[in-house]
């Protein structure tokens, strides 16, 4: 029986001493170890002395799987990026700019952020467009366009307005008066619990200095 | 002899379906190895599912270069991490000198990482148009993160007008912090336009 067992071994396993090569489905193995089918590791795997890579084309990230499978990761295939980006495009909005819009993008696995936008004069695509208070034409309003985490729909909302202020622009019959906007906001879409991470908030209390230290996060 | 009476305790052979086992008795696969795996050389793999518009909560593999053995093969779980590759952090800046952040030292190490700003948003009174030679000025507000001295650094302020005393303002932000061994930051790109509204770089970023 033992010696059945040991004529088996050698039909499958192909062992040459002098080159040390084994091969598990295959006769000829072409490395050190061949195997010809799938492999399973209970266990870590060690790479003592890849090849290294200096190209950013023509090679695929490797991910697991949740169920344990090690893949290539092609962004235009996944259902999403690691970071993604999308302009939102806002034709004919408010003279008051955009007060609150639902992305319907989930807040439990995307993180979503405002990092770049311009405005236009709706159909003329005219730039001749100035910010203006509502208290008088001495104030310089400040802006706030930002995205942030709704809580009750648990869906990011994206605001992009001046503070007490209209846009206005230029009309042959009257100096400057109110106009809608088209709004250009550039959003950076992160997938949570990839590669992009949310810390902690941060509240910094300048107690009127101009220049200070701010805290540094935990592990930074 | 006794080589050869080892060799058949630790693999157990499946000759109908070629499966080899290196310490499991039950191999799953063609290959099961019931412990760890040390490649010395390289680790070529035939064929490679993709990922697939349904597969979600995927975790990216990373090779680590401290491990004993070294090269462990392991998951990137940013969960489990206190910095991931992208970080992003909420600031929020209160009782500031009228409108004026004129250098924060945010402290992370421009060695180590890239700072970027995005969602801005100045909450509070309006700063106030002067008068200079019969025109008015807006001034010229800024909102940006520099290096100095090995670390990162914001300033938010209009450099030429100060709120009128009395009146407050508090700004919010959403910092992204970029880990330098997953992003690069390439060197600055100078251009002189001479005057003139367009132009062609002068040089590409360095990108393979």
């Amino acid at each position: 029986m033992k010696a059945f067992k040991l004529i088996l071994a050698l039909a499958t396993v192909s062992i040459a001493n002098t080159f040390a090569q084994v091969g598990i489905n295959t006769a000829t193995p072409t490395a050190t170890l061949e195997v010809v089918g799938s492999t399973k590791l209970d266990r870590s795997l060690f790479l003592e002395n890849p090849d290294s890579n200096n190209q950013i084309r023509n090679s695929k990230l490797l991910i697991r799987t949740t169920g344990n499978e090690i893949i290539k990761y092609d962004i235009d295939i996944s259902k999403y990026g690691p970071v993604n980006y999308s302009q939102f495009i806002f034709n004919n909005v408010s003279t008051n700019g955009l007060q609150d819009y639902d992305t319907k993008i989930s807040t439990d696995d995307y993180i979503v952020s405002i990092q770049g936008y311009y405005f236009l004069e709706p159909i003329t695509g005219d730039t001749d467009i100035m910010t203006h208070s509502n208290t008088d034409n001495n104030s310089i309003e400040g802006y706030q366009i930002y995205a942030y985490p709704n809580t009750t729909t648990n869906t990011w909302f994206l605001r992009a307005f001046i503070n007490n202020g209209t846009f206005r622009t230029r009309f042959t019959s009257l100096p400057f008066s109110d106009t809608p906007i088209d709004l250009f906001l550039n959003l950076i879409i992160y997938r949570r619990g990839f590669i992009t991470k949310e810390q902690s908030a941060i509240t910094v209390d300048m107690a009127n200095n101009e220049t200070i230290t701010a805290p540094l996060p935990p592990g930074f | 002899m006794y080589k050869t009476i080892t060799f058949i305790v630790f693999i157990a052979f499946n000759l109908m379906n070629a499966q080899v086992g290196i310490g499991v008795t039950n191999p799953d696969t063609n290959l099961h190895v019931g412990g760890d795996v040390l490649v010395q050389d390289d680790l070529n793999i035939g064929t490679l599912n993709t990922v697939t518009p349904t597969d979600e909560d995927f975790k990216l593999l990373t090779r680590v270069t401290n491990s004993t053995p070294v090269g462990e093969i392991t998951v990137l779980d940013v969960n489990s991490l206190s910095v991931a590759p992208i970080n992003t952090i909420d600031y929020h800046f209160t009782n500031i000198s009228l409108d004026n952040l004129s250098d924060v030292n945010l402290q992370y190490d421009s060695a180590k990482y890239v700072v970027a700003i995005s969602n801005f948003r100045y909450v509070g009174d309006a700063i106030q148009k002067t008068s200079a030679g019969g025109s008015k000025s807006i001034g010229h507000f800024v909102v940006r993160t520099f290096e100095n001295g090995g670390t990162w650094h914001l300033e938010i302020k209009n450099r030429d007008l100060d709120l009128t005393p009395g009146d407050s303002v508090e700004y919010y932000i959403t910092l992204i912090v970029y880990d330098k061994s997953y992003f690069r930051n390439l060197a600055p790109i100078v251009t002189d336009l001479g005057g003139s509204n367009s132009g062609t770089a002068s040089s590409v970023p360095v990108l393979y």
